[in-house]
């Protein structure tokens, strides 16, 4: 018992003298970086007074009454059914703090809620279980995946600063800047959600909602998916890096470059070994999440690679699965989420790994031929 | 005349003391003694109308306050 009660108390101790050591770590809502960041949280702490006044006058009157009228004192209760007078005033108080919480709630509402007059629009969309980004009008897309090591998540590495909160492509984005937000998703309801831009907004298949931002100081900010969206909900994070105008333009040449370095990629031939490098990065990064490191999977739920019929068996219908995904199954499409240089690299990774011998690489120009095959028949197919 | 349209301005204070939560045991003794539901009901709906109205009045002029 004794023993018990001394840990218990250092531990409380720790605690405490953690807390005051660790002065970034806050209970309360960011400020943030923009005007409508601050404006929330300007709200809140007044809301927040508000309640700790209000608290604070009834408890010190019930307390007091509780304790001025105590029975050793020979109180006696007085026995009556109503009064209108105190009861319409302690209506008439909530009904008038109330209204006065609205007024600037509503003010802040309206503003939060106009998005016109942006000079750039990003769409977001959620995937289970990542994020992609479009920028409407400047020909970028890409999807952000997380890029937290396998290990530092099962406990084999120690956990780094931004364990969890780390992804392979920023959203870059100007400051200063009017930036609207299209948010949708691919699969199921997802929640964008970034608290020091006051932004948290769902993403739901066949909708499109809006929000904006103007961020005014160069950053990094992080957030989360905010809706429970299935078994890798926190493997999700978002970060957006803002970045002054001028580097946001060099930015936008460099990812265009880096969009059409891949695509010429997709063009050259690669040896088989070339390949295999490049299918072991994306196969980390992409598939591992459900297939393993080792191919292993997790069946039932995720089938092993290894010694899989389907990576055995015949080129076309593993290129099949891996482009269009399995109807109803969390096997995803991943023609539009890799390029076609790093499609025909994992396919090939898969089909030479951990004991797959089956020698055969698929070249990347046959994926541009499918991937460009495909879009004529579907527009065809739409006609 | 006069009695009817006494009746028809207690019942509408009735529903609105309904509507704000507190009433007093001798009006509703009242209100239970000489109203008639019907008439009850009828305002109710009627002065629930105008009040989703108001509302939407409200938040018309917010914002058009708001720029919006
Ligand atoms: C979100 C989890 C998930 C991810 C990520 C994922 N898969 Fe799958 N994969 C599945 C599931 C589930 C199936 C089984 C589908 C079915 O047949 O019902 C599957 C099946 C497969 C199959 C067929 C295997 C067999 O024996 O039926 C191949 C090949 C495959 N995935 C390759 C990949 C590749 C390549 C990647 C990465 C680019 C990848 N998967 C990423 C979940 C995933
Ligand atoms: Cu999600």
């Amino acid at each position: 018992m004794g023993t018990i009660r001394i840990t218990t108390c250092s531990f409380m101790l720790s605690l405490l003298l953690v807390g005051n050591a660790q002065a970034a770590w806050t209970l309360n809502l960011t400020p943030g970086v923009t005007e409508i960041s601050r404006s929330v949280y300007n709200l809140h702490m007044t809301i927040f007074w508000i309640c700790v006044a209000i608290g604070v006058v009834v408890f010190s009157i019930m307390f007091w009454s509780i304790f001025h009228h105590r029975k050793s004192r020979g109180a006696k209760a007085h026995n009556f059914h109503e009064h209108t007078l105190v009861e319409v005033i302690w209506t008439l108080i909530p009904l008038g703090i109330l209204v006065a919480m609205a007024v600037p709630a509503t003010a802040t509402l309206i503003k939060m809620y106009d998005p016109s007059d942006a000079e750039l629009d990003v769409q977001i969309t959620g995937y289970q279980w990542k994020w992609r980004y479009q920028y409407l009008d400047q020909e970028i897309d890409f999807f952000s995946n997380l890029s937290t090591p396998r290990e530092q998540i099962s406990n084999e590495a120690q956990k780094q600063a931004h364990y969890l909160l780390e992804v392979d492509r920023h959203l870059v984005l100007p400051t200063d800047t009017k930036i609207r937000l299209l948010l949708t998703a691919n699969d199921v309801i997802h929640s964008w959600w970034v608290p020091a831009l006051a932004v948290k907004k769902d993403a739901i298949p066949g909708f499109i909602n809006e929000a904006w931002t103007r961020i005014e100081e160069p950053g990094i900010y992080r957030g989360q998916c905010a809706e429970l969206c299935g078994v890798d909900h926190g493997f999700m994070p978002v970060v957006v890096e803002a970045v002054p105008p001028a580097e946001f333009e060099q930015w936008l040449a460099d990812a265009r470059a880096q969009q059409d370095a891949a695509a010429a990629a997709a063009g050259r031939s690669w040896t088989l070994e070339e390949l295999m490098t490049e299918g072991e990065q994306v196969y980390q990064r992409v598939c591992a999440a459900c297939h393993q490191p080792n191919g292993t999977g997790m069946p039932p739920a995720f089938p092993a690679l290894v010694n899989s019929p389907v990576v055995l068996g015949d080129v076309e219908r593993h290129i099949d699965i891996v482009l269009n995904g399995v109807q109803g199954s969390a096997m995803q499409a991943f023609r539009e989420q890799l390029s076609a240089a790093e499609l025909a690299a994992v396919i090939t990774y898969e089909r030479n790994a951990w004991g797959n011998n089956t020698g055969e690489a698929v070249a990347p120009s046959r994926i541009v031929q499918l991937l460009q095959g495909d879009g004529q028949s579907e527009q065809e197919g739409g006609q | 005349m006069k009695e009817t349209l006494k009746r028809c301005w207690q019942t509408v204070l009735g529903v609105l003391a309904g509507f704000f939560g507190v009433q007093s045991e001798a009006r509703r003794e009242r209100d239970f003694r000489e109203g008639r539901a019907l008439h009850f009901i009828a305002i109710g709906i009627l002065l629930a109308t105008i009040f989703v109205l108001f509302v939407i009045l409200l938040v018309r002029w917010a914002l058009s306050l708001g720029g919006a």
